[in-house]
């Protein structure tokens, strides 16, 4: 009664996972290859544009240039401080999430993944209006006399944290609830009972069983923000680039597409590491709770 | 004075009546056990003592001090909770050290107090290992140990025992009487299995519908419960509705189904309706005609160290339960005379429904 030994059984799981096999390869792996394959072509006006011979020459100027490394800078700065603000306010915000009961959780929950429901070009939008300098927001601060000159939002690094940190704090909410899901709910009362006040057992007690949910939230977060395209195109602008808008421009405005893939890949590769580094960080640290 | 005292606790949940006029006074060092089915209220109760629910009604009292309103860090009570609640990313050592980190006690001091009471739970070579590499057995004693070694005022178990299998649940139930009996700490056990808190009490506290039901120690508890709730929650018994016909000589009559059946004198008048109770350990088996009452065998169970038997009689069924010491030749269908001394059945106030 060996299974697997009969040979149709043996082909049958690639038989059965085929077609979502299929579209993985031909909608993702072949882009992907073919990205990486475009990245060390080289690109020459006057021989017609792209030439297929393989040089690292994109690679070396962009790393070899500063003007790159200040978009590379500023897009895993963007995305280091979009993840720690949406670590400090989204892991609080499912903590008291968690705690809720009845129609107030529900309530509060929609207005967490209320921004997950708009088209990120309707809501970044909707921020241009609040954050222009005859905005929403500055003209009510000019209004009660908070402040004498508009305050500058659009094209601004703050702007742009602003409304990625709205987008983005529903996944780190989700994660973190998850996680909280899990948590033994006489956990806090046995850390109360041994004497501990009720900031240490968050502290110490309930924080680092919620680890793995902060952990994803936040891998999650990094690199949708390091990849993130509309937000920053919008209310940063042209001057305010990030890698993922340079890729854009490199492709459509220059027309020099190797240089626009040898940049596409250069953040894939720069997420792929920051993210598996910072994963084995955590884990070591707080193995325990990832059983 | 008790050194822990519930005085007229009352908790109600909206229009829920989850605990009504609890009195409970329990001595130093005494083990008492709070019984009783799903929703009688003893967790709530528990969770009062404890802190985490914040009673309605009534003053709790520890050592002569009102703790009623005392935040529960600052009660200095050792709980070892039904899922063990341990912090899983601790290490064993950790998870025991937790309480006297919170009290500030030194490291040297601490670091003794550990180890002294992982051995005394049989897990000293365990203190760097994680809870999750523990069975439920193992976790369940760092959880008492946990809650041991700040040396609690009171020690509060809640259905601690549950989570186990059978077999090692009663070597638990040893361990927790000896470890309880050493340290001498006055503990309070919520559980609604009657053997678990029969063997491990001095004294039940029997709950039903948010109020104490009875409270006495296992065996007198056993065999003079005050009504049936109490009667057929510990333990099995064969209970009919009768009433009181006659009393004279120490002796009254009961009038059962036309039958007249004889008990020991209560305080009961004449002509008050009661309920006939007799335990099935207490009914032999004699030759027909010759015991109270006769009936036919419907159907006998063996268990291994005893037998059930179900016996069918004219005033309703009986449970008899022998004990297999020597062969038991009765057959089912056939028909046998049960007798029973009148000083052990039991005459109790009807429950008014």
């Amino acid at each position: 009664m060996n299974t697997l030994s009969n040979p149709v059984n043996q082909v049958r799981p690639y038989l059965l996972s085929s077609p979502a096999l299929l579209l993985y390869i031909g909608l993702f792996m072949i882009p992907l290859i073919m990205t990486l394959m475009l990245s060390f072509y080289s690109y020459d006006v006057d021989r017609g544009g792209v030439v297929a011979e393989f040089s690292f020459t994109n690679y070396v100027e962009v790393l070899s240039d500063s003007y790159f490394h200040g978009i590379f800078f500023r897009t895993f700065a963007l995305s280091i401080a979009v993840t720690v603000l949406c670590v400090l306010l989204g892991t609080p915000e499912a903590y008291i999430l968690h705690r809720m009961s009845g129609r107030w959780k529900s309530i509060c929950m929609l207005a967490i993944l209320g921004p997950l429901l708009v088209s990120v070009v309707v809501r970044t939008l909707g921020w241009a209006i609040l954050f222009g300098s005859k905005g929403v927001i500055n003209e009510s601060l000019l209004a009660i006399g908070v402040i004498d000159t508009p305050i500058k939002l659009m094209f601004t690094n703050t702007g742009v944290i602003i409304a990625l940190v709205h987008v983005l704090v529903p996944f780190m909410v989700l994660s973190v609830w998850a996680s909280l899901q899990k948590l033994d709910p006489m956990i806090e009362n046995a850390g109360l009972s041994l004497g501990a006040s009720p900031f240490i057992v968050l502290r110490q007690i309930v924080v680092p069983q919620i680890m793995p949910g902060i952990l994803s939230g936040s891998l999650i977060v990094f690199a949708l923000t390091a990849s993130a395209f509309a937000t920053p195109s919008i209310l940063g602008g042209r001057r305010l680039k990030v890698v993922a808008t340079t890729a854009y421009d490199e492709y459509l405005g220059t027309l020099n597409w190797p240089l626009g893939a040898a940049i596409a890949v250069l953040l894939l590769v720069a997420n792929v590491i920051i993210i598996t580094t910072y994963n084995k960080f955590i884990e070591r640290k707080y193995s325990q709770a990832f059983k | 004075m008790s050194f822990l005292r519930l005085e007229g606790l009352v908790k109600r949940f909206d229009d829920f009546v989850a605990v009504e006029g609890m009195n409970l006074n329990v001595e130093k060092g005494e083990f008492v056990s709070l019984l009783g089915p799903s929703g009688c209220g003893k967790t709530t109760t528990l969770q009062m003592i404890a802190g985490f629910v914040t009673p309605t009604q009534g003053r709790i009292l520890i050592n002569n001090q009102d703790v009623t309103h005392l935040k529960p860090s600052k009660r200095n009570l050792g709980i070892v909770f039904q899922s063990y609640a341990l912090f899983h990313h601790m290490t064993i050592f950790d998870n025991v050290a937790f309480g006297l980190k919170m009290r500030k006690i030194d490291k040297v001091e601490s670091d003794e107090r550990v180890r002294e009471i992982l051995s005394l739970v049989h897990l000293k070579d365990f203190a760097h290992r994680y809870p999750r590499e523990l069975s439920g057995g193992q976790q369940q004693r760092v959880a008492l140990a946990r809650a041991m070694v700040i040396r609690p005022e009171v020690l509060l178990l809640d259905e601690p025992l549950s989570a186990l299998d059978a077999k090692i649940r009663e070597d638990m139930q040893t361990e927790l009487r000896s470890i309880q009996r050493t340290l001498g700490t006055t503990t309070i056990l919520v559980t609604h299995d009657q053997s678990e808190a029969m063997a491990l009490s001095d004294r039940v506290a029997v709950m039903n519908k948010a109020r104490l039901a009875q409270i006495d120690k296992p065996f007198a508890l056993y065999e003079h419960p005050r009504d049936s709730f109490v009667t057929e929650f510990l333990g099995k018994s064969n209970v009919f509705e009768g009433s009181i016909k006659d009393a004279n000589d120490g002796l009254s009559s009961i009038d059962v189904s036309g039958l007249n059946l004889l008990a020991n004198n209560t305080d009961h008048t004449i002509g008050q309706a009661v309920d006939f109770s007799i335990r099935p350990e207490k009914i032999r088996f004699v030759a027909q005609g010759k015991g109270v009452i006769d009936g036919t065998i419907s159907s006998r169970i063996f268990l291994g160290n005893q037998w059930v038997f179900q016996v069918e009689t004219s005033i309703g069924e009986f449970s008899v339960v022998s004990l297999n010491t020597s062969h038991i030749d009765i057959d089912q269908g056939s028909v046998v005379g049960l007798d029973w001394t009148p000083s052990e059945v039991r005459l109790l106030t009807r429950e008014v429904a």
